[in-house]
């Protein structure tokens, strides 16, 4: 335990003298937060854009709290995915690379602590600035618009919480047994944009599918009910989850030890 | 200029303020660092002049680990 708490240190430090403390809640703020101002102000950008012939009138639809806050879990699901895959594509493979894997496994380090400590780093990292980006959102969406009950806020910022571990968790899975960083990146887009594809085109069959939470958050913001799928799909990620972990742990030992 | 105006600006400026934080600790980082992932001077003026995305295109690609 003490073991993990030194190595789990060593992962905060490193991050703050990268600025991932700083750059990486700003930039999910800044993604958040940019969707209900656009939508809010679309009549003026368009106006000041210009280019309507004259007396042409378009009747924009005021869009709903409900659905600025999903257009800001959109952002996440699109940009923000692509952030996290890249800052974490390097965590164990970069290391490796660097020769500092070897540095800190020659040491009494348990395997299953130095996987789990960048396990939880990036953890905490990404969840601290998603829930600043997306608590802003929630905040902007409440001024502009109007103010969506907090609970409801809490509800969907949780269950889509999981998808992003889920993906946290499969670039470490992934960084255990790959050797360059841009590969561990390209395989976990590639997984994702796969499992996001095949789970929407074949809803019916998959519906359990972990991929699909952030299409069940969406229809709770707006329509106000999760569906009745909900259940199945957070059970199989957090079982995904807890299986991605301890084969991360698995391969890391034989790997190295090999 | 009427659009100016209007423009709510108690909205905006955390998003401005924001920014800007991003780019000076962007700049920052990059004089004090080594190496580059690349010259220097060509990373300077993607910070700078790329909006939103400059910075944050330094961090993921410009520092070499």
């Amino acid at each position: 335990m003490k073991q993990l708490v030194t190595l789990f240190k060593k992962e905060m430090l490193e991050m703050a003298r990268n600025f991932k403390w700083i750059w990486v809640p700003l930039t999910f703020v800044l993604i958040a937060v940019k969707e209900p101002l656009v939508l809010y102000y679309l009549p003026q950008i368009i106006d000041s854009l210009g280019g309507l012939p004259e007396g042409a009138v378009i009747e924009l639809p005021v869009p709903s709290a409900g659905e600025a806050l999903a257009a800001s879990l959109s952002q996440f699901n699109t940009l923000g995915v692509l952030i996290i895959v890249l800052i974490t594509m390097g965590t164990i493979a970069g290391e490796r690379k660097s020769g500092v894997t070897e540095l800190i496994l020659v040491k009494p380090v348990s395997y299953a602590g130095f996987v789990t400590a960048k396990w939880s780093s990036s953890m905490m990292l990404i969840w601290f600035s998603y829930f600043l980006g997306y608590f802003l959102s929630w905040y902007y969406v409440g001024i502009l618009f109007e103010f969506i009950p907090f609970a409801d806020f809490l509800q969907s910022f949780f269950v889509y919480g999981i998808w992003l571990t889920l993906i946290i968790t499969i670039v470490i899975l992934l960084n255990t047994f790959i050797k360059s960083s841009g590969a561990v990146g390209f395989i976990s887009i590639g997984i994702i944009i796969i499992a996001t594809l095949l789970s929407t085109s074949l809803s019916h069959l998959l519906a359990w599918s972990p991929a699909l939470l952030s299409a069940y958050t969406n229809t709770f913001i707006i329509g106000g009910n999760f569906p009745d799928e909900l259940l199945p799909s957070i059970i199989v990620s957090v079982i995904a989850i807890m299986f991605s972990i301890l084969a991360s742990i698995a391969i890391f030992k034989r790997r190295e030890l090999a | 200029m009427e659009i100016l105006e209007s423009i709510n600006w108690a909205i905006l400026a955390p998003i401005i303020v924001i920014q800007l934080i991003l780019m000076a600790v962007a700049i920052i980082d990059l004089i004090k660092i080594e190496k580059a992932n690349g010259p220097k001077w060509i990373w300077a003026l993607v910070i700078l002049f790329i909006n939103l995305l400059g910075p944050i295109i330094y961090f993921i690609f410009g520092r070499r680990s």
